[in-house]
């Protein structure tokens, strides 16, 4: 028995004991049995990935085990870059949770749902048959939902978001289903051995159609335009460890599953199809960042730049779906490397961010950023942590995401003077809506650590702020040292996670590692995170040590601050994330359609004088009320009419039945 | 027995059984209603009894045995009782359809379970078999009553004629469906009888009579 299998065997049966667990133990020790419960599992889900990633497969069939379809698990290097991935975001909020779910999230159902969501999402990645992968799918969706409801009774938001989630989810199941079946219907079985065997001799259309449907399903579970309405609802209402697992591992299944049917089942398939996975995530990557930026929720925030990360992940898949089409494989190794690390660094700082959000909430009890401020006084390390995992965010060296970001430009970059007409208009838009997507992801988290952290407290809630418990801390100590890790040595990683792309994509290896640096093989470009990391340092020390020197040999006065004459500056004069992001909203306008009100009261006096003035905005989210809106008008007009049916008379109900049943008597007797 | 003596017997039994379902059509006073189901309840409990003695099986007979006690002893007490505690209002007054087009109704109904228990009769010609029919209509007879009857008691009894026609069919398709399944079917009546009593006795309470309509009132 090798790492990988032993490691899942563990994962799922400590996963399921500590289930059973939640459900025995006392009061007292529950979230600390199931805490170490979950963390244990992930833990084994991340050596068992680690082992297929090094080239340790194996399979195993079940058939007993479920009616029907059996269960079979087959592992490979693609499924255990996901799997570890989980894995390790199953830790941080493993541990999290301990301290988290002590207030009011440590009844049985709740702390027993935990693990048994974890092990459905371990299990996505694992599974190697439709029947199987549809029940964890499924599983995961309904454990999730569960969870998200966790806090129905505190605030009625949750169960909106719960509706969402519902109604969103099931649909992308359905398409997910309709897709894998009709490939199952044109092959000699369900397995995914069979279907790719059956791939190859697919009528033209069929293949289309059961990439564009399941691509459907796949992206509306990773939040991708115009299919994320649920996300940035979902997210934030759920218990703050549960919206770290699911916006750092849950939506990556999403992304899993594209990659699967689209490389592995279908095996490359026309270049439209990654074309249309390109635009799509173009298309979330700078919408989704917008939304971010106009945001003041802390989580929503934080859930829009979920959308906008999985949108990068898809730009780099779409990337290198179209240069395997086109036949150039050195460059679709590089893109999906590029894409797969973006998943794994996504992973890491947005676990750390949730984490952190979630300890804000738990301190102060709002996520409203306009009312927080001044937290780096009471709660230093959380401070630390979110500004960790902004600058990790943002795109910029030594942040996480700029390595796998500048991978991905990298590839984009050098995909230029690769022919056809398509890929020359593609290339340079992708291009600038990644670097648009970088630009703005700065601004929103400048905004979500400067307005949420420094300054003063503007709200009651935030003037009595508390450090969180140890527990919390260290989910987030572990977040955060992952992202440091991956953000100056991605070397410890690129290597495995390139060999699993360059194999996906059947490619030559894309990049070398050594110690230090990363050096692309096949075209020119080389980067060394711990250098750049060094070499800002030192810069940034010598600015400093020159100011200081410059300022030192002039004379020091204390004066009293420059406050126009006004008094003292109080909170009220600082900026809010509001008025931080008044600027950009003007710029995106056109975009954003905000709503604004201005409301001004006059003295009763004179009506030149100014009483008080009121401002309000709202961004409302463009797509959904020109999407959503026509189809929810519509269906509750059906819902109107359907009600004329029901009376409330106990015979006209029965007499449906009645009626039907001699209807179809009838029938049956007048045809045979 | 003889095969004609048991033919007889059968069909005695069966036309018993669609006799008492046409009379709870026909009468109107709520007791004599559960008079003639009582009756039923004889009429099944004989139909299982003439299975039992043509196979000579005792775990049919007991069977039986049980099903004249629940069917024609315990189920029409219950109603009894509850009849008993609903005061003065004796008679199903204002049915929904009247008697003489609830009659020719089950005319209809028998001459549709006819024509589409044909296919059933010829999987297997047998004397049981021919007698599905009979179970058929009383299954009809029965929802139909469920539909057009007003008070909570006659629905009561719909439900448990639709309940007997059923229990016929299974009977005389598979000449027994195992003690335990009838065990639980039987239960599982019993319950829904004890529960839709209470339900009939708090909607007295809450609308001052068991007019199944009045709960038009909780529709918003």
């Amino acid at each position: 028995m090798n790492l990988a299998q032993s490691g899942l065997g563990t994962a799922v049966a400590v996963g399921l004991l500590s289930a059973l667990a939640a459900l025995l133990v006392p009061h007292r020790v529950r979230t600390a049995v199931v805490g170490t419960g979950t963390a244990v599992c992930g833990a084994a889900g991340v050596a068992s990935g680690i082992g297929a990633i090094g080239g340790q497969t194996f399979s195993l069939t079940m058939p007993a085990l479920l009616p029907l379809s059996g269960i079979t698990v087959a592992l490979d290097p693609l499924g255990g870059v996901f799997l570890a991935v989980t894995g390790a975001v199953v830790v941080a909020a493993g541990v999290y949770g301990i301290g988290y779910a002590r207030h009011g999230l440590d009844g049985r159902l709740v702390q027993a749902v935990l693990p048994l969501f974890v092990v459905a999402m371990l299990l996505v990645p694992v599974v190697a048959s439709v029947g199987t992968f549809l029940v964890c799918w499924e599983l995961m969706a309904l454990w999730s939902l569960l969870l998200v409801l966790a806090e129905h009774k505190r605030r009625p938001e949750v169960a909106v978001a719960g509706r969402w989630y519902a109604v969103m989810t099931h649909l992308g199941l359905v398409a997910i289903l309709i897709g894998l079946l009709v490939l199952v219907g044109n092959a000699d079985g369900d397995s995914f051995a069979q279907l790719r065997e059956a791939a190859r001799h697919l009528p033209p259309g069929v293949a289309d159609l059961v990439f564009v449907v399941t691509l459907v399903g796949f992206a509306s579970k990773a939040g991708i335009l115009p299919l994320h309405a649920w996300l940035p609802r979902a997210h934030p209402e759920a218990p703050s460890h549960v919206s770290a697992l699911m916006s750092a591992a849950m939506v990556n299944m999403g992304v899993y599953g594209i990659a699967r049917v689209g490389f592995d089942l279908l095996g490359g398939g026309s270049r439209w199809w990654w074309l249309l996975v390109l635009v799509l995530g173009a298309a979330s990557a700078v919408y989704a960042i917008l939304q971010a930026a106009m945001s003041t929720d802390l989580k929503r925030l934080l859930g829009y730049s979920t959308t906008e990360n999985m949108g990068l992940v898809l730009v780099g898949v779409g990337a290198a779906g179209m240069f395997a089409a086109a036949g150039n494989t050195v460059l679709a190794g590089l893109s999906l490397a590029a894409a797969l690390l973006h998943v794994i660094n996504h992973a890491a700082f947005k676990t750390l961010l949730f984490l952190s959000a979630g300890s804000v909430l738990h301190g102060t009890g709002s996520r409203d950023l306009d009312e927080l401020g001044g937290l780096r006084r009471s709660m230093p390390l959380t401070t630390a942590a979110f500004g960790l995992g902004a600058l990790a965010a943002s795109a910029l060296p030594p942040g996480t995401a700029f390595v796998s970001e500048w991978l991905l430009l990298q590839a984009l970059i050098h995909g230029l003077p690769t022919a056809g007409v398509t890929t020359a208009i593609v290339m340079p838009v992708a291009v600038a809506a990644v670097a648009l997507t970088a630009g703005l992801a700065v601004a929103s988290f400048v905004k979500a650590f400067g307005v949420g952290f420094l300054a003063r407290p503007r709200g009651a809630g935030a003037e009595q702020a508390k450090e969180s418990p140890v527990s919390m801390l260290i989910g987030m100590g572990m977040a955060g040292a992952a992202s440091i890790v991956l953000a100056l040595a991605p070397t410890s990683v690129l290597p495995g996670v390139g060999s699993v792309a360059a194999r996906t994509v059947s490619a030559p290896d894309p990049a070398v590692a050594d110690a230090v640096t990363v050096r692309l093989s096949g075209v020119a470009g080389s980067l060394s995170p711990v250098m750049l990391a060094i070499a800002l340092l030192v810069t940034i020390m010598l600015l400093f040590g020159a100011l200081r020197l410059v300022a030192s040999r002039r004379a020091r006065r204390t004066a009293r601050l420059w406050d126009c004459g006004a008094g003292p500056l109080s909170a009220r004069m600082e900026y809010t994330a509001t008025s931080f992001a008044e600027p950009l909203q003007r710029v995106f306008d056109d975009v954003l359609e905000p709503e604004t009100d201005v409301d001004v009261t006059h003295t009763r006096e004179s009506s030149y004088l100014v009483a008080a003035v009121e401002y309000r905005r709202r961004v409302p989210d463009r797509i959904e009320r020109r999407l959503y809106q026509p189809v929810l008008t519509l269906v509750s007009g059906w819902g109107q009419v359907g009600r004329r049916l029901a009376t409330g008379s106990v015979h006209r109900y029965l007499g449906y039945g009645f009626y039907t049943l001699i209807a179809v008597l009838v029938v049956l007797t007048v045809i045979r | 027995m003889s095969d004609t003596t048991y033919t007889q017997l059968l069909d005695l039994a069966c036309g018993g059984l669609l006799l008492t379902a046409v009379l709870v059509l026909w009468r109107r006073e709520l007791a004599v209603i559960i008079r003639v189901f009582a009756l039923q309840g004889v009429a099944l409990a004989a139909l299982v009894g003439v299975l039992a003695a043509r196979e000579s099986s005792v775990e049919l007979g007991a069977v039986a045995v049980g099903l004249l006690v629940l069917r024609a002893g315990v189920l029409p007490w219950l109603l009894y009782r509850a009849l008993v505690g609903a005061g003065p209002a004796l008679r199903e007054t204002r049915p929904l359809v009247n008697v003489a087009a609830s009659l020719l109704a089950a005319a209809v109904l028998a001459l549709l379970a006819y024509a589409v228990a044909q296919p059933l009769v010829a999987l297997a010609p047998a004397p049981a078999t021919h007698a599905v029919p009979v179970g058929l209509t009383v299954v009809l007879i029965g929802f139909f009553v469920l539909v057009t009857r007003r008070r909570a008691l006659s629905q009561l009894v719909g439900f448990l004629l639709l309940d007997n026609g059923i229990t016929a069919i299974g009977f005389l398709t598979t000449s027994g469906i195992g003690l335990l399944v009838e065990l639980g079917v039987s239960l599982d009546v019993l319950l829904a009888v004890l529960v839709l009593q209470i339900l009939t006795t708090r909607m007295r309470e809450t609308f001052g009579e068991a007019d199944l309509d009045e709960l038009r009132e909780l529709h918003d």
